[in-house]
């Protein structure tokens, strides 16, 4: 059934790189639509939404920040950005922009199909209803009956902990960043208070993680944010 | 003005002490007329000229003898109270006393002038002395100009400034601020055009003679090196020559300290070039070497994947591909940290601190190297391990991770590697420990220098880069690395951070 294959649209300007991406893609029947400069992109977005867009940050025509920031004016349309400088403020500041999730090059094009599936079916998912329950392993989440269980039994959260830990599972296996994570819990006011999240993860961790020094579930993205691991086993 | 009236007032009252000190020894001498003899009272006349002419020069000397030649024949010589003179005696002696004093009084001037001479040569000599004392001892231009302009406000009471020229021969203001000697408010187009004639080579001697200052070329062996501007005093006034020569002897002094300093930044700027240049040679050669190799896997597996492609076997063909994969990494792993520490180096790197707990970056550095470390047991010992620390965690988990690869890299399969995490009231510190061969004494300081390999060429050399780019990372945090062999075999590498401050509260939650 081609006409159902999801369309990716790709803005990556090295020849070689869109040419490997495409190649790939397509063979994980995808339809890709490879171009090179930002401008180009931002009309085939408006002419024609694709279910997915793949943006390298580093575009010859314009900045890869501002063509999210404008994007996300006017369109929920998912992104995953490709970074080439292993620089984690570009890639928070992507994220914060609106950008869905990153890859920093080099990468496993392996990587790339797995988070352009996973981004697909949070997209759908979302379409349907949010999950009520998140289970990984031993830990199982209900958000309704705001209750949490390791391997059964139920561990008690402080109201921060439980709200900290529902938006990483309403975003299971994206990371979400520092600030995004401030906002939702503490507030517009405490984007500058990085400890507070430090300790209240170290707590979360030391309550749901067998080993905290190792942890399976609660992932840090050094620098960038937290990503709750939906294959923690 | 005033000097001038001031020489005349002084020339009138010796001249006055010219006349007044005969009649004085007149006085003295008039009550004993009776006992001395005339040529006695002569000679008393002539102390006293010769004691005028010591003191106040040939001038009043020579005032002083007409005097006493008039006072004698008036009051002394016989008729008294008469100029003229009856006794052939007296006026023998009389003349005698005149030519005694006329000689006398020149020599007595030579004396004087002769000592005023060594009087100033030594004052000029000891001027010299110290300025060129001080200059000795100067490295910087800066410093030179400023003893140069306090020795010449000192020497000839003048404000001055010294401008050197800039890269592009313009010349500029010094980069000390001014002081109260130095001369202010420069035309600087001025000054440039006088430079520039001084170059072309235009005679010295057309110095304009500005309205407020006088313009002096600096030239050294080579040519123009700057500009003296002297204030001028008012009303504008030439330098006797001796005020001139003693003024171009200290030009020439600063000319040359001004030379020597230069020589010598140039000499100091050389050996810095050729340091960078070992410096990027060395560089240049591990780069090429640590590139080449997996490049050159890379190439050969490729381009017999694509001519043989058939005639390989499926298990040599994913061979191939695994290898190619590897190799990619490697020299991922390789500009990364080549790309890491040229940011360290050239200083670009600013530290992003936040309160972390030492827990989430060991965490984290592990779970970086999960796929590396899967076979190889972990063992984890942290006291306190909630506290936080205030660090840049994106660098200090790539020390972690460095030590940690090494840790894996130089011990033996399936031997643990031991991490533990030590926290005092000023210090935290991190040790990672192996069961390798450990380090040998004498590269235990050498380990953490750039490009430094205990085996060059192994199998698992990376370009000596890891432990430098944690020695530069824990010192941008105030920390020190360092490495201390275990009894018991093995390596343990520490890297202590001193706790600036104490972390911030935490409301309690409602």
């Amino acid at each position: 059934m081609p006409t159902t294959q999801p369309v990716l649209l790709l803005i990556e300007d090295d020849p070689q790189f869109r040419l490997l991406l495409t190649t790939t893609l397509e063979n994980q029947d995808f339809t890709v639509l490879p171009l090179t400069k930002g401008q180009e992109g931002l009309a085939a977005i408006r002419s024609r939404p694709p279910d997915l867009l793949i943006l390298d940050l580093g575009l010859p025509d314009l900045d890869g920040q501002d063509l999210i920031r404008g994007l996300r004016t006017w369109s929920d349309l998912p992104i995953i950005v490709l970074s080439a400088r292993n620089q984690e403020i570009d890639i928070t500041q992507a994220l914060d922009n609106g950008a869905d999730d990153y890859l920093t090059k080099p990468f496993n094009a392996g990587e790339l199909v797995s988070r352009i599936k996973a981004l697909l079916r949070r997209v759908s998912k979302s379409a349907d209803s949010d999950p009520d329950v998140f289970q990984t392993g031993e830990l199982k989440i209900e958000l309704a009956k705001r209750r949490v269980t390791v391997a059964e039994r139920e561990i008690h959260l402080t109201p921060i902990e439980f709200s900290l830990l529902s938006l990483l599972v309403l975003n299971a296996g994206f990371v979400v960043t520092h600030r995004q994570l401030l906002v939702k819990v503490w507030g517009a006011t405490h984007t500058e208070h990085h400890h507070y999240l430090r300790v209240y993860m170290g707590q979360l961790r030391h309550k749901l993680e067998a080993d905290p020094t190792r942890p399976r579930y609660l992932l840090t993205e050094t620098g960038v944010g937290y990503r709750l691991n939906p294959a923690g086993s | 003005m005033k000097i001038m009236s001031r020489k005349v007032a002084i020339t009138c009252r010796n001249l006055l002490i010219g006349i007044l000190a005969p009649l004085a020894l007149t006085l003295m001498d008039w009550p004993m007329r009776e006992a001395l003899k005339p040529s006695n009272i002569l000679l008393v006349y002539l102390l006293g000229v010769f004691f005028l002419a010591l003191r106040l020069g040939l001038l009043v000397s020579f005032v002083a003898s007409i005097t006493s030649a008039a006072a004698f024949a008036f009051f002394f010589a016989p008729p008294i109270f008469s100029f003229a003179i009856a006794d052939q005696e007296n006026l023998i002696g009389l003349t005698v006393m005149l030519i005694v004093g006329a000689i006398t009084s020149q020599q007595a001037e030579d004396v004087i002038t002769q000592s005023r001479l060594a009087n100033q040569r030594e004052r000029r000599a000891s001027a010299l002395y110290h300025l060129s004392k001080e200059l000795a001892a100067a490295p910087l231009e800066n410093e030179i100009i400023e003893i140069g302009v306090r020795h010449i406000h000192a020497e000839f009471g003048s404000r001055s400034t010294i401008l050197l020229p800039d890269r592009n021969s313009r010349l500029t203001y010094p980069a000390n601020p001014p002081s109260a000697i130095s001369l202010r408010g420069t035309n600087l187009a001025t000054a440039n055009s006088v430079f520039q004639q001084a170059q072309s080579g235009s005679s010295p001697g057309n110095n304009p003679l500005q309205a407020t200052a006088f313009y002096l070329p600096l030239i050294g062996s080579t040519g123009p090196i700057g500009l003296l501007l002297l204030e001028q005093h008012v009303p504008p006034r030439i330098l006797p020559p001796e005020q001139r020569q003693l003024l171009d002897t200290f030009v020439n002094q600063i000319v040359h300290t001004l030379e020597r300093a230069r020589l010598a930044e140039q000499a100091r700027e050389a050996t810095l070039k050729i340091q960078a240049e070992t410096l990027r040679n060395s560089l240049l050669s591990s780069i090429s070497h640590d590139l080449r190799t997996p490049l050159a896997t890379i190439i050969g597996a490729a381009s017999t994947l694509d001519t043989d492609h058939d005639r390989l076997s499926s298990g040599a063909r994913q061979n191939l591909v695994q290898a190619i994969s590897e190799e990619a990494y490697r020299m991922s792993d390789l500009t990364t940290k080549i790309l890491q520490m040229a940011r360290l180096e050239a200083g670009e790197v600013v530290l992003n601190r936040q309160w972390y707990e030492p827990e989430e970056i060991v965490g984290s550095a592990l779970r970086r190297l999960e796929t590396k470390l899967k076979n190889r047991p972990v063992n984890i010992r942290m006291t306190d391990s909630q506290s936080l620390i205030n660090v840049d965690a994106v660098l200090l988990q790539q020390v972690m991770v460095n030590l940690l690869d090494n840790a894996d890299k130089y011990s033996p399969g399936g031997q643990p590697i031991d991490i533990s995490v030590d926290i005092t009231p000023a210090n935290i510190i991190f040790s990672i420990a192996d069961r390798g061969p450990g380090i040998p004494i004498e590269m235990q300081q050498k380990i953490f220098e750039k490009f430094f390999q205990i085996h060059a060429e192994s199998a698992q050399s990376g370009a000596g880069l890891g432990l430098s780019i944690c020695r530069a990372i824990v010192e941008a945090h105030q920390g020190e690395i360092w490495v201390n062999n275990r009894d018991e075999g093995g390596a343990v590498m520490q890297v202590r951070l001193p706790l600036l401050e104490p972390p911030p509260a935490i409301d309690p939650e409602d």
